[in-house]
């Protein structure tokens, strides 16, 4: 069953879907405990916007992606930090406007564009090795940003007031998750689209925290939910001629459920 | 003049347009236990916070004569907030919150374990150590922070309305572990609380953030400080509470 295995676009696929889930795993566990999984789905819209520009100036819409999204993810930040108004009121009103600018950046842009809806849904099948390069990069950056303030974040995300008198930088590290956070959500984006980012960044994580109370096991368990996920949908989408997005999204959705019903059954057997 | 107390000069905290708390001054004499007595909205929690340097205030706070401020830069001290649900499902361990503690010390993570595994003794709760933090009952989890507190190695406890939801045993019961771990590392404590209950049994000062809209001459005239020791003992103190001028109330 695994012969699509031998096939150079899979592999690509493949090796880039489960760096996507090992990042997102490792970021989207602290955005949930902060009550800003929300967050993602502003930012990937964001970088729907980064994309347009990058088609109309006919530069590599990746790095447009970029700018725009942690613009974007630092703003948001900045105005639930400041403006006394919750990120969710802040994300809803500009990831909106996201779109919009997108959709008008485009129409504006000359030409055909086919793979307007490869960004919006995602195209796994679609990736380059540039891609899986690029993917790794971020993985490197997460990697390091855990390593170092990894243990400072979730302390703040604790509790941030004894966070700051024990000496951490709580508002630097704030804005330095937002940035990473943001790069990894334009990864996602690359991998699973715009408007199916935010499940790869939302529903590992969620079912982990269901099933553990130990941080790093949530880390752990959301990382390889993440990875069964990018698998069993490829192989599906393999099989059943079905886009790579939605197929992964249909997992990551199950595992969810999954993790829902074992929550559900324990809390009733305790009762 | 400051050496040996911790000085609160002239202090006063707005949120926004509104103030919370006008001109507080008092000397707090270090290695007591100080009980900061009020009603709700009284500005206990205000005054706490600004000592422990979370919100921005007016005047200037200083510790055995130094700036509370640059004192807060290098060391810790051990802060408890007012209660609030915030700890029910976070997936850290009764003894990672402790460890939470050793932030400032650069030591291994065995020695930092040790560490916190020590002060969870001292508050009888090393037997659940590795239960999450969010399992344990308030009383629990209160004590946990107590134990998190004094893993900062710091000389000052403050604790806002730490007895909110004890019965009156476990009330009891915790001022007699708090006195003992004042007296055990010689710590100053100050704790806010708004019912009088055996407060004033234990504490070596109180002292009363009125309500700022009482006016100070009124509020003496209410209360005078024979009377008021007549009724709580002789422990307590008022505070000289500066009153808002009419120009000023309107800005309120
Ligand atoms: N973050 C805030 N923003 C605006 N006003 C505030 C804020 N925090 C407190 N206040 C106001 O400041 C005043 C003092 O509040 P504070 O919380 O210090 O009182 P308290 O004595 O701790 O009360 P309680 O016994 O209810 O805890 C109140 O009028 C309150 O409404
Ligand atoms: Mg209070």
């Amino acid at each position: 069953m695994f012969e699509f295995l031998s096939l150079p676009f899979m592999q690509r696929a493949l090796v880039g879907g489960e760096l996507v889930a090992v990042i997102a795993g490792i970021v989207s566990p602290i955005l949930l405990f902060r009550k800003m999984s929300f967050m993602s789905v502003g930012i990937s819209h964001g970088a729907f916007a980064g994309i347009a520009l990058g088609i109309l100036l006919g530069i590599s819409p990746m790095w447009t992606a970029i700018v725009f999204a942690m613009a974007l993810g630092l703003f948001i930040g900045f105005v639930s930090k400041t403006g006394k108004l919750s990120e969710d009121a802040t994300i809803g009103t500009f990831f909106a406007f996201s779109m919009a600018l997108g959709i008008f950046l485009i129409d504006i842009s000359k030409g055909y564009h086919p793979d307007i809806m490869g960004y919006l849904f995602g195209d796994l099948l679609a990736i380059s090795l540039s891609d899986v390069y690029f993917s790794m990069i971020i993985l490197f950056i997460t990697l390091t940003w855990y390593f170092f303030r990894g243990r400072a974040v979730v302390y703040s995300t604790f509790d941030e007031d004894f966070s700051r008198i024990v000496g951490i930088p709580v508002d630097i590290d704030y804005y330095i998750f937002m940035a990473v956070a943001s790069l990894v959500t334009v990864v996602a984006v690359r991998f699973v689209g715009v408007i199916l980012a935010s499940s790869i960044m939302i529903a590992p994580a969620a079912a982990s925290k269901m099933l553990s109370k130990q941080f790093s096991n949530v880390i752990l368990l959301s990382i390889l939910f993440g990875m069964a996920a990018v698998l069993g949908g490829i192989a599906f989408s393999f099989y059943t001629n079905i886009p790579s997005g939605p197929s992964v999204v249909f997992f990551v959705t199950a595992i969810f459920m999954v993790a829902l019903g074992i929550k559900w059954s324990k809390n009733f057997a305790r009762s | 003049m400051s050496k040996g107390f911790l000085f609160i000069n002239s202090v006063t905290v707005r949120y926004d347009h509104l103030v919370a708390i006008y001109k507080v001054s008092i000397k707090l004499a270090l290695g007591k236990f100080h009980v900061i007595m009020g009603p709700n909205g009284g500005g206990k929690t205000t005054l706490i916070k600004a000592i422990a340097g979370l919100i921005p205030y007016e005047g200037q706070i200083k510790i055995d004569g130094l700036n509370m401020k640059k004192y807060l830069k290098k060391y810790s001290i051990g802060y408890l907030a007012q209660r609030g649900a915030q700890f029910q499902s976070f997936p850290l361990t009764v003894l990672q919150v402790v460890e939470m503690g050793r932030y400032r010390f650069r030591e291994s993570k065995a020695v930092r374990k040790e560490h916190a595994m020590q002060y969870l003794d001292e508050v009888k709760m090393s037997s659940l150590a590795s239960h999450p933090i969010g399992d344990l009952s308030g009383g629990q989890q209160q004590r946990v922070l107590i134990a998190r507190a004094l893993a900062t190695e710091s000389k000052l406890i403050i604790m806002d309305e730490p007895l909110t939801g004890m019965d009156p045993r476990s009330q009891s019961r915790f001022y007699e572990m708090i006195e003992h771990i004042k007296e055990k590392h010689s710590l100053t404590i100050i704790m806010s609380s708004h019912d009088i209950g055996f407060t004033t049994a234990y504490a070596e000062n109180v002292f009363c953030i009125n309500k700022r809209l009482v006016p100070h001459d009124e509020a003496a005239k209410l209360l005078k400080e024979p009377e008021i020791k007549k009724l709580y003992g002789p422990n307590i103190h008022l505070v000289e509470h500066h009153h808002l001028s009419s120009e000023e109330e309107e800005d309120v």
